[in-house]
């Protein structure tokens, strides 16, 4: 599922990441890569704040629908 | 000198090691994204001084934006004798990933475990010397901010730059590592300096590497097709950034130690974030905090506690002589804290430095020129071009900083990052992400370092546009003329609420770039708004060094200003406005025969329609000059009505009244300018309006012609600037002065929309119709 309506607060891990290329390299730096765990803190209206790693990062709507966890 | 470059993921505090180690004071703020260009500075504790380079911040060595490539390409090509890579010991794991691609360049590293304070603060435990033994290059615990081990450091950094480093990978263990090996070989052949690197950047198919090897290329296509991964398929560059992370947990989590065990608790900054990117309440709470912040700079009546209490003035209760004065220096002093109403903070500074530091001062230095036995155009040309000038600027020193005081605490506890996250919601509508919100405030301080931070904005369009309104985000320059103005309204027109005038300024210019972006974005600069993708800081206290340097840094900047550029104005201006065209001088009453009354009275019906033009009669002139000596810098407005305030004041002759009218207060420069012109409130607010969002200073056009780097979107901004103010102003003037003008405008703008939507969804068809006909 995308990670929009994903739990909160629960150890979710990666399975999908449909954006473009240049978006998709950004998020692996980021730390949002295949298999790696995140946790969403917050969701509101679709923009969605997670836990990566030790750090927290922001992201809009349109990219966390393309987002897929399990 | 040897070079040493600072990198490190965004916000891990490079900037803050730079200028501990150069003892600069650069701009440190909390929040990804703050240093947009590398900075040079000497560290002078080594056997010889070394030159440090601050890079801005990269998450890694693929960029994403355009400041990223600065960075990149200043490791690559410029070769620094040694990279020191400052690792944020709070985001181990995601800052390791950097240095793992660092490492494959054949360059000395130096690894600064910044932040250490901060683990051991939450009870954590970081193992140096493990991470050391297992990186393979010297691992090294500071504290930026505290400025620990800083020498340690250095020393160290100094030593391995001596040094020969081969590239290192941590992919030897991935299915691509047999590649990787290859590619490296045949880069070699090809003399490639740094061939590790730049062979796993090609196996990720990175788009510069690709560009820069297309002979390689040709030989890791091939690879692909034989190969396929059960998870990865053909898509290298994510199994190489998983073999990254992968290898980095395995090996580097047994140096962390955490107290907290259960990962999935909040912390105190999660708990904060609820509240403060609270769907609902978000948004409201930030309008309260900034509306909080112009009340404590800005608010004659502080808390309304003078209007709800009906509280007495210094008049009622007797302390003033007849002629509204203090009665002694006790009641002068107390007059800038109360007169029955109670001055915000701002206020108070403000009265202090003025009545009591400013005015007093150059009253004396006045007074000594005045007595002296020069000549009287001398002294006119002292007094009233330049002291009236500059004094008129420096009174408003206090406003500037105390609101730049605030914008630091904003910038400094994280808070910002936030802003910009939940504004993405609305910028989104009118096709911005909510990293433009960056730029844009920090226009507020000075649109020249905001222009230049746009740079952050990926989007090629979204730059152009945000660079074309960061004008329109009134900065510390346009402030004088905001607080003069709106002084001067209260003070002539009896209106009060200053604080809520300058208020509803800024909130105009913020719509007006609201507006314009929509207007923009539906038009010139179609495109998609790319996403937010922004990692917010944890919050910490602000730290009172960092805004102590912010606050000097804008001092020495507004100083600097008022003494150069604003006095020479100022000079220029005087000289104009007291010489005829046949260079005979003039006295102060005769100043609408000035060169400068006659080219500007030619300019002046160009203004009729905003209010300050025709309209004004024949010292209407004034804001004309007003408006072209603010070409040059913003400051130069109230500077330019100060120092010919004291000629109009000649000719007019007026009764003055119970005010102590002197022009070196900007508030009564432009008091002196609405009794000799009769210009109405309508007309000043158009003014101020106009002011705000025209062509904006020197500087900032200078910045935006090399930020664009393309001439035809310059002129393009250019001409947006001229018209968006034009119309503004006439909007503000013609529905200020007639209420029922609005209706005219609605229709004007429903017009327009309408165009602009049936243009975009039938403009192709229109244009195929006419095109066919044509043939």
């Amino acid at each position: 599922m995308p990670i929009v309506i994903a739990p909160t607060n629960c150890l979710l891990k990666i399975v999908r990441i449909a954006a473009d290329d240049k978006t998709k390299k950004h998020l692996e730096n980021l730390g949002i890569t295949l298999n790696s765990e995140i946790t969403i803190l917050s969701c509101s209206g679709g923009s969605v704040v997670c836990r990566v790693k030790d750090g927290r990062i922001a992201l809009d709507r349109d990219i966390s629908t393309k987002i897929f966890v399990a | 000198m040897k070079k040493f470059a600072l990198a490190g993921n965004p916000n891990s505090g490079k900037t803050t090691l730079f200028n501990s180690l150069t003892g600069s004071t650069a701009h440190v703020g909390n929040w990804p994204g703050v240093t947009v260009d590398k900075r040079e500075g000497v560290y002078k504790k080594t056997p010889n001084p070394v030159q440090i380079i601050d890079l801005p911040g990269i998450y890694s060595l693929s960029p994403y934006t355009p400041e990223e490539v600065i960075a990149r390409n200043y490791i690559l090509d410029e070769k620094p004798d040694c990279v020191i890579n400052i690792v944020d010991a709070t985001n181990l794991e995601r800052n390791l990933y950097l240095t793992t691609q660092l490492l494959e360049i054949d360059v000395p590293v130096v690894v600064a475990l910044n932040m250490m304070d901060a683990v051991e603060k939450a009870g954590d435990k970081i193992d140096a010397a493990e991470l050391q033994a297992k990186l393979g290059v010297p691992v090294i615990a500071i504290s930026a901010l505290k400025e620990t081990g800083l020498k340690d450091l250095m020393n160290r950094a100094y030593e391995a730059s001596g040094a020969e480093r081969e590239g290192a990978t941590v992919l030897s263990d991935t299915p691509v590592a047999h590649l990787i090996g290859d590619v490296k070989i045949a880069l070699k052949g090809q003399n490639v300096e740094d061939p590790l690197f730049h062979a796993v950047k090609l196996v990720e198919n990175d788009s510069i590497e690709v560009e820069m090897h297309k002979e390689t290329t040709p030989m890791i296509e091939e690879f692909k097709h034989t190969f396929s991964d059960e998870v990865f398929g053909d898509d290298f560059e994510a199994l190489i950034a998983d073999g990254r992370y992968k290898y980095i947990s395995k090996n580097f989590a047994s140096a962390v130690t955490k107290k907290e065990k259960d990962t999935l608790k909040m912390t105190k900054s999660d708990k904060a974030d609820k509240v403060l990117t609270h769907k609902i309440w978000g948004i409201p709470i930030f309008v309260v905090i900034l509306f909080a912040i112009f009340h404590l700079t800005f608010a004659e009546d502080f808390l309304y506690l003078g209007a709800i209490f009906k509280l007495p003035t210094l008049e009622e209760l007797g302390l003033l002589d007849e002629a509204g004065e203090p009665l002694n220096a006790g009641v002068l002093i107390l007059s800038t804290l109360y007169d029955g109403q109670l001055s915000s903070p701002g206020v108070f500074i403000n009265n202090v430095w003025n009545d009591l530091i400013v005015g007093q001062f150059f009253g004396w230095l006045g007074g000594l020129v005045e007595e002296s036995s020069m000549a009287p155009w001398a002294i006119g040309l002292i007094n009233n071009g330049i002291f009236d000038g500059i004094s008129a600027v420096l009174s408003f020193l206090p406003p500037i900083l105390v609101l730049f005081l605030f914008f630091s605490i904003l910038e400094d506890s994280g808070y910002m990052a936030r802003i910009a996250f939940i504004l993405d919601r609305m910028f989104r509508r009118f096709g911005l992400s909510g990293r433009a919100f960056m730029p844009m405030i920090m226009g507020f301080g000075c649109s020249v370092p905001a222009m230049i931070n746009a740079r952050t904005l990926a989007d090629e369009k979204e730059r152009t546009a945000t660079i074309r309104v960061i004008p329109f985000f009134s900065c510390g320059a346009k402030l004088p003329i905001l607080t003069a103005c709106a002084g001067a309204i209260v003070a002539w027109f009896g209106i009060s609420n200053a604080d809520a005038i300058t208020f509803g300024m800024y909130i105009l210019g913020i719509v007006a770039a609201i507006v314009t972006v929509l207007l923009m974005r539906s038009t010139t600069l179609k495109g998609e708004t790319p996403p937010f993708i922004m990692e917010l800081p944890a919050y910490h206290a602000p730290q009172f060094k960092n805004l102590m340097a912010h606050l000097w840094d804008k001092t020495k900047h507004f100083v600097k200003k008022a003494f150069t550029i604003i006095l020479a104005s100022t000079i220029v201006i005087w000289l104009l406005s007291h010489f005829s065209f046949n260079w005979h001088f003039l006295e102060d009453e005769q100043i609408n025969e000035s060169i400068l009354a006659g080219v500007s009275q030619f300019f002046q019906p160009l203004f009729t329609p905003l209010g300050f033009g025709s309209q004004l009669g024949q010292y209407g002139w004034v804001f004309v000059v007003a408006v072209v000596a603010g070409l040059i810098a913003k400051e130069n407005v109230i500077a330019t009505f100060a120092t010919l305030a004291a000629c109009l004041m000649a000719v007019v002759g007026m009764d003055f009244g119970k005010l102590a009218i002197d022009a070196e207060d900007g508030v009564d420069a432009v008091q002196a300018m609405i009794m000799a012109t009769g210009i109405t409130v309508p007309a000043i607010i158009s003014f101020i309006a106009f002011n705000m969002t025209t062509i904006p200073c020197f500087a900032a056009v200078g910045t935006a012609k090399a930020e664009l780097d393309n001439k035809k979107r310059y002129n393009g901004t250019l001409v947006f600037w001229l018209t968006t103010s034009y119309c503004i102003g006439a909007m503000v003037y013609t529905i200020g002065s007639w209420w029922w003008t609005l209706f005219i405008w609605l229709f004007v703008i429903a017009l327009v929309v309408t165009g602009i939507v049936l243009w975009n969804k039938y403009g192709k068809d229109w244009r195929k119709h006419l095109w066919a006909r044509g043939k």
